[in-house]
């Protein structure tokens, strides 16, 4: 305190006398700094690590690793992802719908997930954690989105324009890349009808991602489900179940 | 003019002349020829959840950070300096499946073991929505500052604070907290209540407190509003904040993942000097800057500034 006390008065002292002398130093904060040889080091390649927090995060470490590496099931062949309907996206979009029909306790008319979204294939063999973390490295949530009419025929000449696939539904691509024959279930869809169409799909399409602009506008119902842990979740149930993990392409976009 | 350039001829040129005028007048005056009194400021910003080195074979970085080297670089720090502030400018969440399996966990015990003395909050701290926050918190032993978020309607209100003084040999360093924009940038049900206040006006209020009441010596603001946004003329970033605001010495930025290889000297209104740092992300670097306080006058003298990379051990 003592110190504090003189460095105070030092300070008063120097004010007066700085205000006396140079009308310029009387601002409150002017930058005075002055550069010295810097006292900085640079970090060799030699940085050892700290002993105590490396113990603190061994356990840690041990836990992600036995997760990421356990094995959620088996893939007879590799889920690709191409262009067009793929078998990555239709696994993927299939799953969601089902979840999400789980999760609001009703019906989920379409499932939509673009190639975009999803970072990588499943190899086969082995679908570990880490995979899926690979495949779905986002936080995404499944969300369900009531689209009426023109929203759904605006979803549907958006996958015709790339043929994707869409859960739920079967539709023909014309010669100019336009949908056709729409069937949604096993009714041929209507854009006029009065009604809504729930879609699962992650929040990050429903938000406008990969220029599904069109959907900006409807407010998503939220699941509160995770994707990642969705397709997780969906894996070890087939495991369970004995079946093999599996994507098909089944022929729910034709092309003329 | 190159950045370099402009720091060196501005601060260190015309500035730097009057600063060792005064240090000689002030000898003068208390008839005592004291050492200064030095501080050392060490910080991240954007850590993301980057507890372990990047792998190897994972591109640019591989090989680089690691939260047990960054300690150990800090401890040999702390054991040659009398006086160290460690801090950090948000986005300690998310990047790594760390953050997916224990939510922040580890990230608030391992900044609590190395000593941070304090950290802002990031976008991506609300990732796992208010209460996820909330969950983490009794793993931090540092103060969270935040002086432009209002959490009074939310579960968290009272668990910030929009300043601390850290008081080293007498000199006063006041240090607050800014944050970005929330509503855009992070889903609504994730910050929920929270209100978000305007950056440059708080700064204002906060530099008033800390120089007057607070009798700082030194005005740090942790920032997570970003270094500057070429393409967004209205939006607030730190070299704006710097420009418009007078008094604030020291920005430790975030949020844009700059990489600054010097601190960046900018002249806020009545010719105050704001400098400007922000060490990319994921603990690649440990940001350094070493300040001196000339005996009597308290002012503070920027010695020396360095981006400390934490590199693999070969």
């Amino acid at each position: 305190m003592v110190l504090f006390d003189s460095l105070r008065y030092r300070r008063g002292a120097l004010l007066v006398l700085l205000v006396l002398a140079t009308a310029c130093q009387r601002a409150p904060y002017t930058a005075t700094a002055h550069f010295v040889p810097t006292t900085s080091q640079g970090v060799s390649k030699t940085q050892a690590e700290d002993p105590v927090i490396a113990a603190l995060i061994a356990p840690y470490h041990d836990k992600v690793t036995a997760q990421m590496t356990e094995v959620l099931g088996q893939a007879p062949t590799e889920i690709r992802k191409n262009p067009g309907e793929s078998p990555l996206g239709n696994f993927v979009a299939d799953l969601q719908r089902t979840r999400a029909s789980q999760a609001l306790g009703q019906p989920v008319a379409l499932g939509v997930m673009t190639n975009g979204g999803l970072r990588s294939a499943l190899p086969a063999g082995p679908v570990t954690m880490g995979n899926i973390f690979e495949l779905m490295p986002f936080e995404n949530e499944i969300v369900v989105l009531d689209a009426p009419g023109p929203v759904v025929q605006q979803l549907f000449d958006y996958a015709a324009r790339i043929k994707m696939g869409i859960s739920g539904a079967t539709y023909t691509v014309t010669f100019d890349g336009m949908p056709k024959d729409i069937k949604i279930g096993d009714q041929l869809f209507d854009v006029n009808q009065e009604r809504l169409w729930p879609i699962a799909i992650s929040d990050y399409l429903a938000s406008g991602g990969d220029n599904m602009v069109f959907f900006k506008s409807i407010t998503p119902r939220h699941t509160n489900i995770l994707l990642r842990n969705a397709i997780a979740d969906h894996i070890r149930l087939l495991t369970k179940e004995g079946k093999p993990v599996e994507g098909k392409v089944d022929g729910r976009v034709k092309a003329n | 003019m190159n950045r370099r350039s402009f720091l060196r001829n501005s601060v260190l040129g015309t500035a730097g002349l009057t600063a060792l005028g005064s240090l000689a007048t002030t000898a003068a005056v208390a008839g005592v020829a004291k050492a200064p009194i030095k501080l050392t400021i060490l910080h991240t910003n954007d850590v993301h959840s980057r507890i372990e080195p990047f792998p190897e074979g994972s591109g640019q970085w591989a090989g680089m950070g690691g939260a047990a080297r960054r300690a150990a670089l800090i401890k040999e720090i702390r054991a040659k300096e009398a006086n160290v502030l460690l801090l950090d400018s948000g986005d300690v969440f998310q990047g790594t499946p760390y953050f997916n399996f224990f939510g922040g966990e580890l990230e608030y015990k391992l900044m609590s073991q190395m000593g941070y003395d304090a950290t802002t909050l990031g976008n991506h701290d609300f990732d796992n929505g208010l209460e996820g926050l909330q969950r983490q918190l009794p793993h931090a032993n540092f103060p969270f500052l935040i002086a432009n978020y209002d959490f009074s309607k939310t579960a968290l209100a009272g668990r910030f604070q929009p300043y601390k003084v850290f008081e080293k040999q007498g000199v006063r360093i006041g240090v607050f907290g800014l944050g970005i924009e929330l509503a855009g940038l992070v889903s609504e049900r994730n910050f929920g209540e929270t209100v978000y206040l305007d950056p440059v006006e708080t700064a204002r209020k906060m530099v008033t407190q800390l120089r007057g009441p607070e009798r700082c010596d030194l005005v740090i603001c942790l920032s997570h509003l970003g270094y500057k946004f070429d393409n967004s003329p209205n939006k607030i970033h730190d070299l704006k904040l710097a420009a418009e605001v007078a008094g604030i010495d020291l920005i430790l930025g975030g949020h844009t993942h700059t990489f600054l290889e010097k601190p960046e000297a900018i002249e806020g209104p009545g010719g105050h000097k704001t400098l400007i740092n922000q060490v990319g992300w994921s603990g690649i670097n440990l940001g350094r800057l070493d300040y001196e306080f000339a005996p009597g006058s308290k002012r503070p003298g920027l010695a020396g500034a360095a981006v400390v990379p934490v590199r693999d051990v070969c």
